[in-house]
């Protein structure tokens, strides 16, 4: 009775993550209309940002070749790059222009699965590996802002260093190790650019976290999106070139104080504005934790209180299992292993068997695909069996 | 010709809201449709809609998720292809594909939803009457009486 009352009377999260939820299902319903369904690009968000970051990953690999990590030279050789290499304006504005499109898809994936509920129960694993490469492509952002060297690079150090500093403590140490040393010298610049690498590569562990229960990853989307994304990033990189905002190089006489804003990466410094350094780390430390317990504190996260019926790990009858493999290729989630069969089935199919399905409860989330893929009734939902259905059968039809 | 025919419809709970739609497992705008709720659209093995129309159902139907957009990422894809090979393996035994449908509808798609499952029990409302349902229920494959269950096929 009590769930039925709670149902009634939603909490104000409740009521808002349902409306959310309706405006996406009808941005979807909208954008339908434009494309069939499975080109709908809202559908392939992951995608999208896993091929902006193959393609960060590409031009950045071009651009490390003539990046030159010390004060004096690394503003000159982003200026050869830039006017010396050929196409090397072109790349630079790609892995600038790629960099928000991966920002943006990321943003778009993380709202997108968070308003439809795809992050909760047994998925949560996504949740937390997004959530870190959210942090780490943030962070991936700013150094690369640093890379450069102009004025804009040493103002964000500067204040990179102050919210450092607000941290009680850690902030000497940490911004010690930051910059390393006391003062900046060539070694600041070899360790930031290790700090936009590294954490690059760590994405792709991330990535590997991000992906491990999936079957079949939608890691790439549509062909036309692909060209689409592509060419848009190559005609904004020629249109649009980087060098248009000529922020002169850093020196260590120069004071600036204020620079062109990217909205994707550098927020939190348009915040130091309005808020003390503090405050701003404090922010993000509690956006970043908030961002971690969503799919654990949200009141909408019993499975009463959302209306769905808890239908158990799958099992698998052993006496029927011939080994065959189709729950397994079907299982969207890798919850299914083959196992080589300790002995034969009951079953006259499966008597002959070599192996055996095995249903990894933790990867399990209980959507029932493996019992459709079983042709020899070797699987079942505990709470939700074949024989229940098949009584729901025969009364609709002789009703 | 069946002047309303009699269809069973396997809707995913994630798809079509049906709390505004059906009353006590049939549709309220289509009396003729009866509904049975399951966790996925891949949860529904072909058998069973094989069942149902052997039991003497006129028409069969999964909704599931937009393509695309399945809760469980990929159960209406592997339905889609599952009811595709259904369509041509009852088709040998001389049942219309048209019997056998795969729709796919979000949350609040329930209009278009009802128009769909409208146009789904009239295109089998002018179909010539099904052949005499084979034996009702399972087993498809008949068995000789007595056999014990683990020999069973």
């Amino acid at each position: 009775m009590s769930t039925v009352v709670e149902r009634q009377i939603p909490g104000r999260y409740a009521r808002l993550m349902t409306s959310l939820l309706r405006g996406t299902l009808r941005l979807d319903v909208w954008v339908n209309r434009l494309y069939p369904t499975d080109f709908n690009p809202l559908y392939y968000t992951g995608g999208l940002s896993n091929l902006f970051l193959f393609t960060l990953v590409l031009s950045g690999i071009f651009l490390f070749f003539y990046y030159d990590a010390s004060l004096g030279e690394a503003f000159a050789s982003v200026q050869y790059i830039t006017d010396g290499v050929p196409y090397g304006g072109i790349v630079r504005g790609v892995h600038r222009y790629a960099a928000d499109g991966f920002i943006v898809g990321i943003l778009l994936h993380l709202l997108r699965n968070w308003f439809t509920d795809r992050h909760l129960f047994a998925r949560d694993n996504p949740w937390i590996s997004g959530m870190f490469l959210l942090l780490f492509g943030g962070f991936i952002g700013f150094t690369g802002y640093q890379l450069v060297w102009d004025e804009r690079a040493q103002l964000l150090t500067s204040m990179f260093v102050a919210m450092l500093r607000s941290i009680p403590a850690a902030g000497a140490t940490l911004t010690r190790l930051f910059i390393g040393g006391l003062g900046i010298s060539d070694g600041t610049l070899v360790r930031i650019l290790f700090l936009h690498i590294g954490p690059a590569t760590a994405l792709y562990a991330f990535l590997w976290w991000h992906y491990v229960r999936l079957r079949h990853p939608k890691i790439w989307p549509p062909g036309v999106w692909v060209l689409f994304c592509v060419g848009l990033v190559f005609l904004l990189a020629g249109a649009v070139p980087v060098t248009r905002e000529a922020i002169p190089a850093a020196t260590p006489a120069a004071r600036p104080t204020s620079f062109p804003m990217d909205i994707f990466f550098l927020i939190p410094f348009w915040l130091l504005n309005f808020l003390p350094a503090g405050v701003v780390v404090l922010l993000l430390v509690s956006l970043f934790v908030g961002g971690l317990v969503i799919p654990y504190l949200s009141r909408r996260e019993t499975p009463t209180e959302m209306g769905v019926r808890h239908s158990g790990v799958a099992q698998v009858i052993d006496g029927n299992c011939t080994g065959c493999e189709l729950c397994y290729y079907d299982c969207p989630y890798n919850a299914i292993v083959m196992v080589p069969s300790p002995g034969p089935g009951l079953s006259k199919a499966a008597a002959n068997r070599s192996l055996l399905a095995v249903v990894i409860e933790s990867r399990c989330v209980e959507c029932g695909i493996c019992i459709g893929a079983c042709p020899f009734e070797a699987l079942e939902l505990p709470k939700f069996l074949e024989r229940d259905v098949l009584r729901q059968v025969a009364e609709a039809v002789q009703a | 010709m069946t002047q309303t025919p009699k269809v069973v419809g396997f809707i995913c709970d994630w798809s079509v809201d049906l709390i505004p739609l059906s009353d006590g497992g049939r549709l309220r705008a289509l009396p003729n449709v009866r509904v049975v709720r399951v966790p996925c659209s891949g949860f529904v093995r072909p058998e069973w809609l094989e069942d149902a129309l052997n039991r003497g159902a006129d028409g069969v139907f999964v909704t599931g998720c937009p393509y695309g957009d399945c809760l469980n990422r990929e159960g209406n894809f592997l339905m889609r292809d599952r009811i595709d090979q259904l369509q041509r393996r009852l088709q040998r035994r001389k049942v219309d594909p048209a019997r056998l449908g795969m729709l796919a509808f979000g949350l609040h798609d329930g209009a278009a939803f009802l128009a769909e499952v409208k146009a789904f029990a009239d295109r089998i409302a002018v179909l010539p009457p099904a052949q005499p349902a084979r034996t009702a229920g399972r087993p498809a494959v008949a068995q000789p009486a007595g056999t014990p269950e683990g020999d069973r096929t």
